[in-house]
């Protein structure tokens, strides 16, 4: 047991299976980027399970529709970062160790790469002692001063110091995306101008994406939409979304007032609001007999437009279904908030609507079974078993007599329908990820260590003088681990001033190399 | 100047560009097989006026459409080449005096612009608001910076990955006979004429530089990219950040992005562990340079994304 331990520890510590690791996650996220993803593409998803079932059964068993939350990505994320403490935690303990040492100085300099000898006018003690000053200013490391003519230099540890901080940084991020998606949300707020929305779990629209450790600690803060306002250029190109809106503590007190853009989100509570999309919710009464049966904006939808055609020459869909009724009453409904814009379509040229002007509705009236004990979305109508009794079209302010169609005043007898205002709704985005921080100072701490990582080198020198007539010969070999083309100047630098600081004796220098 | 005007001069200066480098990518070829110096000096002077040109047309893209010359794929596709010949000319050119790589360089910043300009080209207009950020501009430029240095060391790669297979053909057999024109007539000296300052080794190897200056060069160029590249994510994740509220969604590009930075991160290790060093490590960055490719042409265009440019 010990033995196996100690051999999975082993693997672990090698950098290659670290190496192997972070390629595996490579490959793992590459199936996720050719595979449609649930999460992103739900349609995609959808459209395989009906053409392709037995590839779809495959891929679902495997995890390849949700890759990125998938097991076996975990696995290797997690192993991904057992391997990378595992090589740095040896690694770090030989930099401290060797930031507590100091060079020590070698008895011969004659068998390293690089090696000179200078004759210089000083005593060897004083060429010791001036070699010293000079590569103090050059910022290397020295031997304890021990009184005699050999000393020893290191620079350079920068190198392993930002490696190390790079590789931890990096793991620290690994850690900080880990614990911010799995201890946070993401969730969709449509929210109707005018109304208020409040945070809380049932209130948002579709699926909220929780992390696997988030406690449903919603904040029941509130959002008032004031409005929402699109800007374009005149070839239907947009240049702005604001939605702007009250921020309101769960008590009613208002916390701020805030425009939110795209690029341009807020925050309340620990959650970040984003502009996400935005639509179109007319204002529909049913009356019976001049009675208000219901009342309420009713956010349109928009199905994903044809290759090539801009969603804004297109009309939006929604419905209106009375399941009080009996038997049941619904209204397949097309919003058009341009007028022109059915005119142009229908001549075939589409012209983007951009605002609201004569906006129509086209209304299809059934009756029968609603289904409405199954779970639909709001904008469909399950007509499979109801009858289309009454159909036409529907200008703002207008009524009709739902059971036939016609035009009618708001009062009028029976069960009418008005088109009586027409607003934007807005969709923002809610999330809370409270690794953000970690994952940006590791982000930054990344490429803080890369730079020297990458760009200094470890250069290691060693000295020793000589009594000889007339002063002393000092002798100074060197290597560098990295670099090594760029560190043969500069040790031919070094040599060179290191004569100049032992003082002139004669000029001829044997500086060689290799 | 109107901006009609702007335009023009951008797409005149842009054609201007696109055809000086082909001229001088011939003459960086022609040089290769008949070692001309006057042909080799000619081409480098039509690629500095090209270069100049391309400058220009940047420029006067930017004044056209009002905003930074990045905004869409055909002003991507042209910054990345002219940064890619920009490098070439000023570092591998003017530093290292290795010639001998212009005319694949050059061929690579040709056919890039001729995608961007036959597939891609987009009139100038602003941006889409989501594009509309500041973030957005430090993002595209560190990606844009980082991909032509990939891509100037992934040509300096393919060359190393030719030319190792030929020293080693040599190490193994005798001279060649096939293929060896250039070797038997060039001169026995000419490995140290001031035409070829760094090409030293070239000697009867063939025309291209040394395996050691080329692997050197793309190593040096690869590691100065890193960092770079490394930035860009950073950059991109946080203009996702306030633009899609989420910093990292696994979107193609992002997906794609990490795969290229994960590659190169490899191949740097692998240039620091026995017995990945060369060859290895070589075709790590060539994976590592398709990839980059990858990511930017086919995540763009084929697959469906948040960076996918709807109508181009």
């Amino acid at each position: 047991m010990r033995r196996s331990l100690a051999l999975v520890w082993r693997t672990l510590r090698s950098m290659r299976t670290a190496l192997v690791l972070l390629l595996l996650l490579a490959l793992a996220s590459i199936a996720g980027s050719l595979v449609p993803q649930a999460a992103n593409s739900p349609e995609a998803v959808a459209a395989m399970a009906r053409d392709h079932p037995l590839r779809a059964e495959l891929y679902a068993r495997l995890g390849l529709f949700d890759v990125y939350g998938s097991w076996w990505f975990t696995l290797i994320y997690t192993l991904l970062l057992l391997s990378l403490a595992a090589c740095l935690l040896p690694r770090t303990r030989a930099l401290v160790r060797n930031l507590r040492t100091r060079p020590q100085p070698a008895r011969e300099v004659d068998g390293f790469r690089h090696h000179a000898a200078v004759p210089v006018g000083a005593s060897p003690a004083e060429a010791v002692a001036a070699a010293r000053r000079l590569l103090r200013r050059r910022r290397f490391r020295l031997s304890a001063p021990d009184g005699g003519a050999a000393l020893a230099a290191d620079k350079g540890l920068a190198r392993e110091a930002g490696s190390l901080l790079f590789h931890w940084s990096f793991f620290l991020l690994l850690v900080g995306v880990a614990w911010g998606k799995g201890t946070g949300f993401t969730g969709f707020a449509v929210i109707v101008e005018g109304q208020a929305w409040t945070e809380a779990h049932a209130n948002y629209d579709g699926n909220l994406r929780e992390g696997t450790f988030f406690g449903e600690d919603h904040t029941g803060i509130r959002i008032r939409v004031r409005d929402f306002e699109d800007r374009y250029l005149p070839d239907g190109q947009p240049t702005d979304f604001v939605t702007r809106a009250d921020l309101l503590s769960p008590d009613g007190t208002l916390l701020e007032r805030v425009d939110i853009r795209v690029n341009q989100p807020a925050e309340v509570g620990g959650l970040r609001v984003y502009q996400y999309g935005y639509g179109w919710a007319p204002v529909l009464e049913v009356r019976r007999d001049g009675q208000l049966l219901a009342q309420a904006p009713i956010p349109f939808q928009q199905d994903p437009p044809p290759r090539g055609v801009s969603p804004l020459s297109l009309p939006w869909r929604g419905a209106l279904k009375l399941p009080s009724l009996s038997p049941q009453l619904g209204v397949e409904l097309d919003l058009w908030p341009d007028a022109r814009g059915l005119v142009g379509l229908l001549a075939g040229r589409p012209i983007p609507m951009t605002e609201a002007r004569d906006p129509v509705l086209l209304f299809r009236v059934y009756r029968g079974d609603l289904h409405a004990e199954r779970v639909q979305r709001s904008a469909d109508l399950d007509t499979r078993d109801m009858r289309q009794i009454a159909a036409g079209a529907l200008g703002l302010g207008r009524t009709v007599d739902l059971e036939t169609g016609e035009e009618v005043e708001p009062d009028a007898p029976g069960l009418t329908m008005t088109f009586a205002g027409l607003r934007r709704y807005t969709v923002l985005q809610v999330s809370r990820d409270r690794g953000l921080g970690l994952v940006l100072g590791a982000a930054i701490l990344m490429l803080v260590g890369l730079l020297p990582a990458l760009f200094s080198s470890r250069r290691r020198l060693f000295l020793r003088a000589d009594p000889a007539p007339g002063g002393a010969v000092v002798r100074v070999g060197g290597f560098a681990l990295q670099h090594a083309d760029r560190f043969e100047e500069e040790f031919r630098r070094l040599v060179e001033e290191l004569g100049r600081a032992g003082g002139p004796i004669r000029e001829s220098a044997g500086v060689g190399a290799g | 100047m109107t901006t009609i005007g702007w335009s023009g001069v951008s797409t005149t200066a842009f054609s201007i560009a696109l055809f000086a480098y082909l001229a001088a990518m011939l003459g960086y070829f022609h040089h290769l097989a008949f070692r001309r110096r006057a042909v080799v000096l000619a081409a480098s002077a039509v690629a500095w006026a090209g270069l100049l040109a391309h400058l220009v047309s940047v420029v006067a893209r930017g004044l056209a459409a009002g905003r930074v010359p990045w905004g869409n794929m055909y002003e991507y596709s042209s910054l990345l080449s002219l940064l890619t010949v920009a490098g070439y000319l000023g570092y591998v050119e003017l530093r290292h005096g290795l010639r001998q790589v212009g005319g694949f360089v050059l061929m690579f910043a040709v056919v890039t612009m001729a995608i961007a300009v036959e597939l891609l080209y987009v009139g100038p207009a602003p941006l889409v608001p989501a594009l509309n950020s500041y973030w957005l501009k430090i993002h595209v430029v560190a990606a844009i910076v980082g991909s032509s240095l990939f891509a100037l060391g992934g040509v300096l790669t393919i060359l190393y990955l030719v030319q190792e297979a030929r020293e080693r053909r040599a190490a193994v057999a005798p001279p060649p006979i096939m293929g060896g024109a250039v070797d038997v007539e060039a001169p026995p000296d000419h490995a140290g004429s001031p035409d070829e300052p760094v090409g030293g080794g070239t000697g009867r190897r063939g025309v291209l530089p040394p395996t050691a200056a080329l692997d050197r060069l793309a190593y040096r160029t690869i590691a100065f990219a890193f960092p770079i590249w490394t930035f860009a994510v950073i950059a991109g994740a946080i203009w996702a950040q306030r633009a899609w509220g989420r910093y990292w969604g696994w979107d193609p590009k992002e997906t794609w992005s990490f795969v290229t930075w994960t590659i190169f991160a490899g191949y740097l290790h692998a240039r620091s562990t026995v017995g990945w060093k060369g060859r290895r490590a070589a075709v790590l960055a060539l994976v590592g340079f398709v990839s980059l490719l990858v990511t930017y042409y086919v995540v763009n265009l084929w697959i469906v994304g948040l960076h996918s440019y709807a109508g181009v």
